[in-house]
C-alpha cells in the first residue's frame, strides 16, 4: 500500500464530509474526481485514515530513560503491618502496571486505612501510586502529608512507558495468592473508572490513539529477533520465571473494556507489510498528568515533606498514625521484601510531532507518540528482558537499533 | 573566665555520656583515600566524579546531608552493602564498603580522624548534618 491510496481515500472522506457540512448551500463543482466506486470495500469510518509518518532518526532521539519497574512475585504489597502504635497500609510492588492500576490500588490501600477513622494519614512516596493514594485519602476526607524524597518529575515512574498495561509483569503465576485475579480485576476495573474524568482534559493527561500492530508473519507466530541483538543473559536466580509465559496474565477478565484487534485488510492497510492490526491504546501524557495530580493534592490541602527513611521503625516517630506506604522499587531495600525484583526498561524518545498520532509495534519495537516526545521502546524476549537486572545505566545503542527499525520501515513507503 | 570554665565542663560532660558522630574524625584520610579509588571504581559512572549525581540518580552531597541525618552509620552502610552498586547490589567487601563510606564522608566534609571506620560499631556513630553544639563548645573552649 502506498501513500496514492491514502490520498484517493483521504479525499473521498473529505468530499462526504464537506458536502454534509454545508447543507444551506449547493456545493461547489467538485475539483477532484472522486472515484466512481469505492477503492475499498471498508466502510467510511473504519479506514485506517491518513497517517504522518515518524521522523525516525537516530540523531531525533533526545533523551533517553532507564527504569527499574517495581515487579512482586507475589503481586502488590496491599497487606497491613503494626510498626508501634502506627498502623502501615502497604501499596507497592505494580510492576509494569502502575500508572494502570494506580486508582484502583489506591483505593483498596485507603479502605484499609480508613478502617480507624484516622484525620490525618502519610503517604510514603510520590510517584504515581503514592499520589493516587495521597488524592483517594483526601477525596475520602482525610488530611494528607506526603513524605518523599523525590518529586515528579525525577521519580522513577515518569521513567515508564505510561500506557494502559494493566496486567504487565504484575506477577509471578504461580506465586500470586489464589484470590489475585478477583484483587487485580476490581482494581483494574476500579481504574478505569477513576481515569474517565481525565480524558478530554487540556493538554490530554489522558488519551486514546490507534495502535497498529504490523507483521511481516502471519498473526500468531512469534516475531524472530533480530540477529544483531545480544541474548540475553543466564538467569542470575534460581526458579521462576524462565520464560515469559511464567508471568500472570488476567487481560481476559477485563476484555470488555476495550475494543477487540481488528485486522486490516489489504485494502486498509496503508502500512508497506503483508499483516497489520487496529486497536485502541490507552496513555498517559505525564507533565499534564502529573500537573493535574499534584495540583489537585495542593488544592485539597496536602502538604509534601521531603524526607528519605532507612528503617520501618523510623515510620513510628511520624505524627500521623496511619501511614500508606508507596515506595516502589526502594521497598525491596528499604522493607527488606525478598519478593520484589527489579525489571530493567528502557525508552528511547524522539522530539515531539504532534501531528503523528498513532502508536506502532512492529519488529519488537513499539511507537507511541506522545505529548513530550515520541517513545520508542524495544520489546524483544518479552517479560524475561531486563528481569532480575537493576543497571539503570543507559543503553544508547538498543535505543538506537530500535529508532532503525521504524526508519527502515519508512524507507519503504513508496513515493507518490 | 567563669564561663570559659563552665563551657570546659559542659563539654567533658558531653563528650563522656555521648556516643560518637560524624564530626569526631571516624575514618582516616588514608581510608577515604582508598574509598576515592574504590568509588570512581564502583560508583562514580552513576554518581558522577563530583558525587553530583544526574536528573535520574541521586547525588550524595547536597540533599544527601539532611536524608541521612539524625541516623546512625550502620543504616547508611546497610544501604551501601546491601542495594549499592545499583547493578550488582551487594557485590563489594565489608572492608571496601567502609572505604567508600569514609570518601563519602570526607566529600562532605567530616573530618578525618585517626582510627579508621571499620564495619563494626557503627551503629554507636551518628550521622549529624550539622555539627552538634557538643563539637561547637569544645571548639569555643579550646581556641
Amino acid at each position: 500500500m502506498d501513500r496514492r491510496y491514502l490520498l484517493k481515500n483521504s479525499l473521498a472522506l473529505g468530499a462526504t464530509m464537506g458536502f454534509g457540512g454545508c447543507a444551506a448551500t449547493p456545493p461547489p463543482a467538485p475539483q477532484q474526481t472522486i472515484p466512481a466506486k469505492p477503492v475499498s470495500t471498508v466502510p467510511f469510518m473504519d479506514r485506517v485514515p491518513p497517517l504522518s509518518l515518524v521522523r525516525a532518526h537516530t540523531d531525533r532521539l533526545f533523551d533517553i530513560k532507564v527504569c527499574l519497574r517495581p515487579f512482586r512475585t507475589k503481586g502488590p504489597n496491599l497487606d497491613v503491618e503494626q510498626i508501634g502504635d502506627t498502623m502501615v497500609v502497604h501499596n507497592y510492588g505494580h510492576g509494569g502496571s502502575g500508572w494502570s492500576l494506580s486508582w484502583g490500588s489506591a483505593d483498596m490501600a485507603v479502605q484499609k486505612a480508613l478502617s480507624s477513622s484516622p484525620k490525618q494519614i502519610a503517604v510514603i512516596g510520590s510517584g504515581i501510586i503514592g499520589l493516587t493514594s495521597a488524592i483517594t485519602a483526601q477525596r475520602a476526607g482525610a488530611q494528607v502529608t506526603i513524605y518523599t524524597r523525590e518529586l515528579l518529575p525525577r521519580t522513577r515512574s515518569v521513567r515508564a512507558n505510561g500506557s494502559w498495561t494493566p496486567d504487565s509483569r504484575i506477577s509471578l503465576a504461580a506465586e500470586a495468592p489464589a484470590n489475585f485475579g478477583d484483587t487485580w480485576e476490581k482494581m483494574a476495573r476500579m481504574s478505569w473508572k477513576n481515569l474517565r474524568p481525565y480524558l478530554g482534559r487540556a493538554g490530554n493527561p489522558v488519551t486514546f490513539c490507534d495502535h497498529y500492530r504490523l507483521s511481516d508473519t502471519p498473526p500468531g507466530q512469534p516475531v524472530p529477533v533480530d540477529p544483531n541483538i545480544p541474548p540475553l543473559p543466564a538467569p542470575s536466580w534460581s526458579g521462576l520465571p524462565t520464560q515469559s509465559a511464567d508471568f500472570g496474565r488476567y487481560d481476559d477478565r477485563i476484555a470488555d473494556l476495550t475494543p477487540k484487534p481488528e485486522v486490516l485488510t489489504p485494502d486498509n492497510n496503508p502500512f508497506p507489510v503483508k499483516y497489520a492490526s487496529r486497536t485502541s491504546q490507552m496513555f498517559f501524557n505525564f507533565t499534564e498528568y502529573g500537573h493535574l495530580l499534584t495540583s489537585e493534592f495542593f488544592e485539597r490541602g496536602g502538604k509534601i515533606v521531603m524526607r528519605d527513611f532507612h528503617s520501618p521503625s523510623e515510620l513510628a516517630h511520624l505524627p500521623e498514625k496511619v501511614v500508606i506506604n508507596c515506595p516502589g522499587f526502594a521497598a525491596r531495600d528499604w522493607w527488606k521484601d525478598k519478593a520484589m525484583m527489579p525489571v530493567r526498561g528502557q525508552t528511547g524518545w524522539l522530539i515531539p510531532q504532534p501531528e503523528v498520532n498513532y502508536a506502532m509495534t512492529y519488529r519488537n519495537v513499539q511507537m507511541l507518540s506522545k505529548s513530550d516526545g515520541i517513545m520508542v521502546i524495544a520489546l524483544e524476549y518479552g517479560d524475561m528482558k531486563g528481569y532480575n537486572n537493576s543497571d539503570e545505566s543507559v543503553n544508547r545503542a538498543e535505543a538506537e537499533r530500535a529508532v532503525r527499525v521504524i526508519e527502515e520501515l519508512n524507507s519503504r513507503f513508496k513515493p507518490t | 573566665m567563669r564561663q570559659k570554665f563552665f563551657l570546659v565542663v559542659m563539654a567533658c560532660i558531653a563528650a563522656s555520656s555521648a556516643r560518637a558522630g560524624t564530626w569526631d574524625g571516624v575514618y582516616t584520610d588514608a581510608q577515604a583515600e582508598r574509598g576515592h579509588t574504590a568509588y570512581m571504581q564502583n560508583c562514580g559512572r552513576c554518581h558522577g566524579a563530583d558525587l553530583s549525581g544526574t536528573f535520574e540518580i541521586p547525588p550524595l552531597v547536597g540533599r544527601f546531608m539532611p536524608y541521612w541525618s539524625g541516623s546512625t552509620l550502620d543504616m547508611l552502610f546497610d544501604y551501601i552493602s546491601t542495594a549499592m552498586p545499583l547493578g550488582r547490589p551487594g557485590s563489594l567487601s565489608p572492608t571496601t564498603n567502609a572505604d567508600i563510606l569514609a570518601f563519602i564522608l570526607k566529600s562532605n566534609n567530616f573530618p578525618a580522624g585517626t582510627k579508621e571506620l571499620s564495619a563494626d560499631g557503627l551503629k554507636s556513630i551518628r550521622f549529624d548534618a550539622v555539627k552538634p553544639a557538643k563539637s561547637r563548645v569544645k571548639k569555643s573552649a579550646n581556641p
